[in-house]
């Protein structure tokens, strides 16, 4: 097996993952859970491919699930932080009506041919013997790149982070200190979304050119795994996002190689095996379960209480 | 004026009522598939606009839905299809509860002891389309690596992979070739990425031809096909008349076979042939047989011999293959359709798979 060929294709099998996984930390470090992802990568994916369609314009295709992304998560944003209903519920809602909408809305898609984004070699780089192939991809994946770091900075090193992370844990202590809580978590959900249709967006018009109904394929559900596993930390959600990459080309490379006589459906299981192992891990070391320790508010609708 | 109306109206309610309704249920692939959801549909929409049927499409979004699904178009059709071996036990649950409803499932082998008076079923040699398009990309293959990329290995997926093998073996022998074939399953039939990065894995491993049986994923495998070739014409978007252009200069390429329907125009010079499941020729002739008071419940299994399963007639790529290759396929095509020799239809079958001594007259 090629080394090179491994990592380019662990990075582009783990970029949509990362991207959602991304988005999903924003939303939840507000304390807003949204298991709507699946959805969200449906809809990025046909937005952003029924746009490259029609305009040839593959940035403007990208930009328009961005846009398309933050108004879908919209609806869950006003159930859950405006109407407190369970958001168990809204999200699993949220996932079917992408699905629904997507599919029959893409119909006329299936099929059709459009603009994708082309491979970028970095000069200099991407000359570089193996590690080189991190740098022979298209431009998403850069984008993936400078996104962990800035996200990083965000949360943990600047006001704003802070007040979203207030938000998420302390609700009521934030809303004390005159932080618009209902706002933040609108803010947070809808970029979350953005983030999350980018990388349905990644599936439709940088990994393949096509279009196709459900072709986000579950991968919503593993972002969500993701997060936990990732601690709501954007570096490793990164490391996660790739890892799982890396098993699911890893399995697809081992049934070309002849390792065919394991199982397929034992190498399917595999990244799911890894999480599981990985929170297991994660639970036994007491410095690490503090400190992986999720939004307090998380899933939790916030209400002002009445001054009587 | 709003008397005449009305009995226009009532005229027509009642005309409706008596026309003859087709409803088809897809599966999970829905209509859109370009394959085997879509070639019903065809069949069926062909045949009823020639008697004067109604039709309709339910389409279903998961596999919970197959059962409502069928009993809605059960209770307001006089003719229900039923898509896909995902919907065997479900077809037969709801055809126990209308015997009054024709039912005919595609794809579907009754399960033993289930038989319905009114559930017609087909399936397909597919093995039989499957040796064909084996032989044709044994002898393409410039590496002597060919790659097989399945969906969920379900019955109708493998009886395409050992017709295929079984084709590769026979080029090999008869040309005394060594040829490799790498499998690889998708294990679901809608992810395209996943069916790419499988067929990106085999080309790396060497394979210069693939063939799919992957659904929708294979949508994926013809575009790394695409891909791979462009790069080695060294195009971003090259034509048809490029890829065999390079062919004819440097006599290699890279090639995906597709399936079901004829898939060669997905990606015309990149997708060598297709293996054809004529499903619309079934579902023409059962909603024909319907309409004519013919239909009789039972289980078909269409091959070559009834043009049930085909090869593609290879409209861009024909060029390609050497005339020696194409005679020979005639001929091995006819001895097939004569019961000559027997394509396997299981593993055991393939394991033990003897070519036969076929002498050429040419």
């Amino acid at each position: 097996m090629n080394i090179e060929g491994l990592i380019a294709a662990a990075v582009r099998m783990g970029t949509p993952l990362l991207f959602a996984t991304l988005g999903e930390i924003i939303t939840e470090r507000s304390g807003i859970l949204n298991l709507g992802l699946e959805g969200l990568m449906l809809v990025g994916a046909l937005t952003g491919f029924a746009t490259s369609y029609m305009t040839g314009n593959v940035w403007l295709a990208f930009f328009a699930a961005l846009i398309v992304g933050a108004l879908f998560a919209l609806i869950h944003a006003f159930m859950s932080v405006t109407l407190r209903v369970n958001q168990v519920v809204s999200g699993l809602a949220l996932t079917m009506l992408g699905s629904g909408i997507s599919g029959i809305l893409g119909k006329a898609f299936v099929g059709k041919p459009a603009a994708k984004f082309q491979i970028v070699n970095v000069p200099g780089l991407s000359q570089v013997p193996i590690f080189g192939a991190f740098f022979k991809m298209d431009p998403l994946v850069y984008l993936g790149y400078v996104l962990v770091p800035l996200l990083w900075l965000f949360i943990f090193r600047t006001r704003w982070g802070l007040t979203l992370r207030a938000v998420g844990e302390e609700p009521s202590a934030a809303d004390s200190r005159g932080i618009n809580v209902f706002l933040v978590r609108y803010l947070a959900t809808m970029a979350g979304g953005a983030l999350t249709a980018a990388g349905g967006a990644y599936l439709s018009l940088a990994a393949t050119s096509m279009w196709i109904e459900n072709m986000s394929a579950g991968r919503g559900w593993i972002a969500i795994a993701l997060v936990i596993f990732s601690a709501w930390e954007p570096f490793k959600a990164l490391v996660g996002a790739y890892l799982f990459g890396f098993v699911m080309s890893l399995q697809l490379r081992l049934q070309a190689v002849g390792v065919a006589h394991v199982s397929a459906d034992l190498l399917m299981m595999l990244p799911y095996l890894v999480t599981v192992v990985a929170m297991i891990l994660f639970s036994f070391s007491e410095t690490f379960r503090k400190r992986i320790g999720a939004p307090s508010a998380l899933g939790v609708p916030y209400a002002r209480e009445e001054k009587s | 004026m709003k008397k005449l109306f009305v009995v226009f109206l009532v005229a027509a309610v009642v005309l409706s009522a008596f026309a003859f309704k087709v409803i088809m249920v897809t599966d999970t692939g829905g209509l859109g598939d370009k394959s085997f959801n879509d070639g019903t549909w065809h069949g069926i929409v062909k045949a009823a606009k020639e008697v004067g049927a109604d039709y309709e499409v339910i389409q279903s979004y998961e596999q919970a839905d197959y059962i409502p699904n069928l009993s809605k178009a059960a209770k307001e059709a006089d003719m229900v299809f039923a898509v896909g071996f995902m919907m065997t036990d479900a077809l037969f649950k709801v055809a126990a509860q209308y015997p009054n409803t024709k039912f005919v499932g595609i794809d579907i082998v009754p399960p033993e002891g289930k038989e319905l008076p009114n559930v017609l079923t087909f399936t397909f040699k597919e093995q039989e389309a499957a040796f064909l398009v084996g032989y044709v990309a044994a002898a393409m293959t410039k590496t002597g690596i060919v790659g097989f990329v399945g969906g969920i290995p379900i019955p109708p997926v493998e009886r395409f992979r050992y017709g295929f093998e079984a084709g590769v073996k026979m080029f090999a022998k008869l040309h005394g070739k060594d040829i490799k074939i790498l499998r690889g399953y998708t294990q679901e039939f809608s992810d395209p990425k996943k069916g790419k990065d499988l067929a990106m894995s085999q080309f790396a491993e060497g394979a210069d031809v693939i063939f799919h049986a992957s659904g929708a994923c294979g949508n994926g495998v013809i575009e790394a096909a695409k891909e791979k070739f462009a790069a080695l014409v060294g195009k971003a978007n090259p034509t048809l008349e490029d890829f065999i252009n390079y062919y004819y200069e440097h006599g290699k390429g890279f090639f995906a076979i597709g399936v079901d329907a004829d898939q060669d125009y997905m990606a015309p010079g990149a997708v060598l042939t297709s293996a054809m499941k004529r499903v619309d020729m079934a579902a023409y002739y059962a909603v024909k047989w319907a309409y004519e008071g013919t239909f009789k419940g039972g289980h078909m299994v269409l091959g070559l011999a009834q043009e049930g399963v085909g090869m593609s007639p290879m409209r861009y790529t024909k060029g390609l293959v050497p005339t020696r290759v194409l005679a020979e396929l005639l001929l091995i095509e006819k001895l097939i359709k004569e019961g000559k020799f027997v394509i396997p239809d299981s593993q055991e079958a393939l394991d033990s798979f003897k070519v036969p001594p076929i002498k050429f007259p040419f």
